[in-house]
């Protein structure tokens, strides 16, 4: 039998295990097998956390990709808060290598520049889609182009016992070709939902999906960068809103009416073959 | 910090249902290099069939019976009332053997078997496909009422599990238990629906017609409860994350986004400082 890889088994893992846990589930995992903990950080999306920027005064979003060690740089200032020091411009290693950015990656200035307008753009779709929440845009630098993650936070004001948050990781590349880019974007949104009362009890309803796009799309300057990233981004959100609100409220809804009808089973078949009975007469 | 076995038997525990199997090559896997880890998750298999009132088919039998707390006889051995047997499980693979006669002695052995029939009645009514099991505990005191649907569908993606659980009380004629649902749907992603609902009522008689009466009209109304949820969820919660369009129904014009910023005073927290 062939050996099953470990970051398999563990992405399968938290593929099954209750999301509305995931962070937990990943520290246990990377307790159970340390030597997987660079992947899975790497590879696994959390729910974001929210700081704010002392420079500012601004709210913004931590991930793996704005992190070096224990300090997170802002995309207001563009600075690391607590500095442990960023090294190498665009994010780029002694190798070459700039797979995500992270550890202490910096954009260059003209890429710093594009991510600054970034972020001014996602803050207006922020407030329009979301009408509260953070945003939070960071960019780092590729041979051939650059890459940047959109992220997007929402967590729902409080009424009676119902909650809920959304989390928007909008991951991309973006490789420069002749008068056009080509763009890879991997988005995932990460929604818990929970209510309770009474009569119904707990009700969570938690999550996360994944999708993912290629597009070849025109570049004039870097303001199409810009353009052609919220496109993206917008048309991916609104397919991805779409597909929780069925999966969530339809599929979720269908399961339970799967495992237990609300109308007797004797009538419910009597009326399907009642219906089937006109069909057929129909059909004649 | 946690003991290995701690962490490989709460992923034990967290097992969506019909895919204990899956979590546990996963872990097999994860933990290679400690093979040892696993056959110490005895324990943990055996809690989470008997939380989750695993089924399992005895063998020459095309009935599924039920594993739990309420009907083990210890030492991996339960019985069944109906077919009058008790069976040894295997927690790791699920499956029962040794299958012998067991009669079941009870001051309300008659309370039992009518319950056994209009339960089953019940289920048979409002479930395609479940279990029920009837069970006096407590030094024979108490009714332990089961009923277990599952809905397996790995090649969709998705899973489902229904239990509901009540313990009928002869002394003061109430019923008492939760019913809890869990589905877990997994394609290019992970969502999980899980809820639980107390239930506690008092019947109009010791009999096994009002107890049927009243745990069919708590089910119906808690389903209904729980299908309102899901549209308040939908309709509140989920609508006040994120709208679908923005206010003026059209999508960003994204060339003109340096405008929207001079004209965009719509308050809120862009400038929250």
């Amino acid at each position: 039998m062939a050996e099953v890889d470990p970051f398999d088994s563990a992405l399968d893992l938290l593929r099954r295990l209750d999301p509305k846990h995931t962070s937990t589930h990943l520290n246990s995992l990377i307790s159970l097998v340390p030597s997987l903990t660079e992947d899975l950080l790497s590879s696994v999306d959390q729910p974001l956390t929210i700081a704010r920027c002392r420079k500012t005064g601004r709210d913004y979003l931590l991930c793996d990709y704005n992190r070096d060690g224990d300090s997170y740089r802002s995309p207001w200032s563009g600075e690391f808060e607590t500095p442990a020091g960023g090294s190498g411009p665009g994010g780029v290693d002694d190798q070459g290598n700039n797979e995500g950015a992270g550890e202490g990656a910096v954009p260059s200035l003209l890429v710093r520049q594009m991510e600054i307008r970034a972020n001014e753009a996602f803050d207006v779709y922020r407030e329009l889609y979301y009408e509260g929440g953070v945003s939070s845009v960071y960019f780092w630098n590729l041979d051939d182009g650059f890459a940047g993650v959109v992220l997007l936070k929402k967590v729902a004001t409080p009424s009676g016992k119902s909650e809920g948050a959304w989390d928007s990781i909008h991951v991309f590349e973006a490789v420069d070709r002749a008068r056009t880019a080509h763009y890879k974007l991997t988005s995932t949104v990460i929604l818990h939902l929970s209510t309770g009362s009474d009569n119904l009890g707990e009700m969570e309803l938690s999550g996360n999906m994944t999708r993912q796009i290629e597009s070849d799309l025109p570049v004039e300057d870097d303001a199409s960068h810009i353009a052609n990233i919220g496109k993206l981004v917008e048309d991916m959100e609104l397919k991805m809103r779409n597909l929780l609100q069925e999966v969530y409220f339809g599929k979720a809804k269908d399961v339970v009416g799967d495992l237990r009808s609300i109308a007797p089973l004797t009538e419910a078949n009597k009326d399907k073959a009642t219906h089937q009975e006109m069909i057929n007469s129909m059909k004649r | 910090m946690a003991s290995q076995l701690a962490t490989v038997s709460a992923f034990v525990e967290g097992a969506p249902p019909g895919e204990l199997a899956d979590v546990i090559a996963d872990i097999k896997a994860l933990t290679i290099e400690s093979p040892n880890l696993v056959s110490q998750l005895g324990p943990a298999f055996e809690k989470y069939n008997e939380e989750q009132f695993a089924t399992v088919k005895l063998p020459g039998s095309s009935q599924h019976v039920i594993v739990s707390s309420h009907n083990s006889l210890g030492d991996g051995s339960y019985y069944d009332v109906e077919s009058s047997s008790s069976f040894v499980f295997d927690h790791r693979t699920q499956k029962a053997s040794a299958v012998q006669s067991y009669v079941l002695e009870s001051s309300h052995i008659d309370l039992v078997k009518s319950l056994l029939k209009s339960v089953g009645a019940h289920v048979k009514e409002y479930y395609p496909s479940a279990s029920c099991g009837i069970y006096p505990i407590e030094d024979d005191s108490k009714i332990a009422i089961l009923v277990v649907a599952n809905k397996y569908s790995p090649n969709n993606f998705w899973n489902g599990r229904w239990r509901s659980l009540y313990i009928f009380d002869p002394s003061s004629s109430s019923l008492k238990g939760s019913i809890k649902v869990d589905v877990h749907y997994y394609e290019d992603g992970n969502v999980r629906l899980l809820t639980t609902k107390p239930v506690s009522l008092s019947v109009s008689s010791a009999s096994a017609s009002a107890i049927v009466r009243g745990i069919a009209t708590a089910e119906k109304k808690y389903q209904e409860e729980l299908n309102k949820g899901f549209n308040n969820l939908s309709e509140g919660a989920f609508k006040g994350l994120r709208r679908q369009l923005p206010i003026t129904r059209q999508k960003i014009e994204w060339d003109k986004i340096a405008g929207y910023r001079l004209g965009q005073d719509i308050g809120g927290g862009s400038s929250k400082r």
